[in-house]
């Protein structure tokens, strides 16, 4: 690109013009001074009628100094200005009307040398509007001008720099007015609003995610609730299982966004579904196991398969008496010894009811019995044994611990 | 689902499917096969349910390589509905989508899903869409109109 100095085009207003003023004023003085020293020759008598009358030296004196120091003021307050465009990292471009690039502020200098090269930014643009690299963003660009070129103010948002990381920019361009008051050249100042753009992107993306939690969740809970009345005995009974369902599935929901939706740990997930089942009584309900992370899909599954199984021990089993029991342990077992873990390694989860009433077996299959022999079997891959021995109700599960590891909600 | 506490929902969901004068046609006729892919437990377990309610013979996938197994196992297959997130595949729903259209372009598509609306080339041409959560109603109207226009 062509980026003219500050002396050769001058960028704005009308101090370089008034300098110029100021530098004639003082050589006409510098001339009149040596006039005014030099030895005076007697002159003709029609000449002397017509000049002025002769001034003192010393008078010539003052106003030099005055008009040297006027200089020299301009001079500082040119440099600072210079300055101040300079300590800005704004990219601030002066432009004739046409949209050719007059002058550029050190900040832009900086931007365009950044730039990768092979982008059009690093080329050689003498039209501002034509460096934008996207054709909506130089048509964006060229609006701008004519709304500036019509006295008002153009802004825009573009990217430049290389596709796979640009830089965001948030441009106004502005009408530089002339000593008539009509629009004499252009400023475009260009302000770096990556870091909010990129913050603006992410919170797009954010939100769309959410969205489609929402979605699936509201997909979830129509499951649940649909199973429900499908199964229910009675309305009475239909409401007390959803709302048991319901209050399971926000308790996930709270140990899922306490590991950021990302994981959760499994002694935390069977914390969670068993606490509403557990009363004061001490070592009711005992939990061991590893530690183990799992995602979001699996913990809303084990989280309402263990709301199904507490449910149903509180109801007809060990957690319908005081003496009753209930042991959770679980266990990794590597398919491939460590520290070889190729992913193959499967949880095995167990419940065991004991000390409650003597165990009749159901008569017809449930939601619950349904969700635990379907729900883990086909969207982890699993297996699982749900059994009624007399001493007391048992569940054995296995699954692929990578599966139940997956990150999707 | 249903609004009238004192009706079974089971009873509610038949009255429903018999509102259709297209519907009572299609009772008469062997069961159109459905072949289902989601790959959420409890979202496959109340979709089969509805389905089957509706007249349906169901069968289920819980992801894409599988279904394509199914596919390629059996004939009988009339009308494929998938979800598109399947984590444990090797394709989500809407490649699952074109491929069945391109392999066995007699079969038509349906995608439904909770993630918005599709891409400009995600679908196959003539398949469709139905955002996640759904009318169960909804979905069976537009199975049987799907698989009718096959036929």
């Amino acid at each position: 690109m062509v980026v003219h100095d500050t002396d050769a085009c001058p960028p704005a207003g009308d101090g370089p013009a008034r300098q110029r003023e100021i530098r004639e004023e003082i050589l006409r003085l510098r001339a009149l001074l040596r006039e005014a020293r030099r030895p005076r020759r007697t002159a003709p008598a029609a000449e002397l009628s017509v000049l002025p009358p002769p001034v003192p030296a010393s008078d010539w004196e003052t106003r030099l100094a005055t008009a040297e120091e006027l200089n020299a003021q301009l001079r500082a307050s040119e440099a600072f200005t210079a300055r101040l465009l300079a300590a800005s990292r704004d990219d601030i471009q002066v432009l004739a009307l046409d949209g050719t690039i007059q002058w550029r502020s050190e900040g832009g200098r900086a931007n365009a040398a950044e730039a990768a090269a092979g982008t059009r930014w690093a080329e050689a643009c003498t039209l501002w509007a034509e460096a934008w690299p996207e054709p909506a963003d130089r048509r964006a660009a060229d609006l701008a001008l004519a709304a500036a070129r019509a006295g008002r103010t153009g802004r825009f948002r573009a990217p430049s720099g290389p596709p796979e990381s640009p830089r965001w920019w948030d441009v106004v361009v502005s009408p530089i007015q002339g000593a008539d008051g009509a629009p004499e050249r252009l400023l475009t100042v260009a302000r770096d609003v990556t870091e909010a753009h990129r913050a603006e992107e992410q919170q797009a993306l954010l939100m769309q995610e959410m969205a489609h939690r929402v979605k699936n969740t509201l997909a979830l809970v129509q499951a649940v609730a649909a199973q429900t009345l499908r199964s229910a005995t009675s309305l009475e009974a239909a409401t007390d299982a959803f709302n048991g369902r319901l209050m399971a599935l926000a308790d996930a929901h709270d140990v899922l966004i306490r590991g950021a939706w990302a994981e959760a740990d499994l002694a935390a997930v069977v914390a969670g579904a068993m606490a509403p089942h557990i009363d004061a009584v001490q070592d009711r309900c005992a939990a061991a196991g590893p530690p183990v992370a799992l995602g979001p899909r699996a913990v809303l599954t084990l989280s309402l398969m263990l709301h199904e199984l507490a449910t149903n021990a509180a109801k007809y089993g060990a957690l319908s008496s005081p003496a009753g029991r209930v042991a959770i342990a679980w266990t990794i077992r590597d398919a491939a010894p460590p520290p070889a873990g190729d992913g193959r390694a499967m949880l095995r989860l167990h419940w065991r009811e004991s000390g409650g009433p003597p165990v009749v077996p159901p008569t017809r299959c449930g939601f619950g019995s349904r969700l635990i022999e379907r729900s883990l079997v086909h969207s982890f891959g699993g297996r699982v044994a749900l059994r009624f021995p007399p001493e007391g109700a048992e569940m054995e599960l296995e699954a692929p611990l990578a599966a139940l590891q997956d990150g999707a909600a | 689902m249903t609004s009238d506490p004192d009706r079974p929902p089971q009873e509610l969901l038949h009255g429903e499917t018999r509102q259709g004068e297209d519907l009572r046609r299609e009772e008469t006729d062997a069961p159109p096969v459905v072949l289902l892919v989601e790959d959420d437990g409890l979202l496959l377990m109340e979709a089969a349910d509805t389905l089957a309610e509706a007249g349906f013979t169901v069968l289920e996938a819980p992801h894409a390589d599988q279904a394509l197994a199914v596919l390629e196992s059996r004939a009988d297959v009339e009308v494929l509905m998938t979800d598109v997130d399947m984590p444990l595949g090797s394709m989500n729903g809407f490649a699952l989508a074109r491929l069945v259209s391109r392999r066995w372009p007699r079969i038509p598509v349906l995608v439904v899903s909770g993630m918005g609306s599709p891409g400009p080339h995600d679908m196959p041409p003539g398949a469709r869409f139905i955002p996640k959560p759904y009318a169960p109603s909804a979905l069976v109207r537009t199975l049987h109109a799907t698989v009718r226009r096959a036929a």
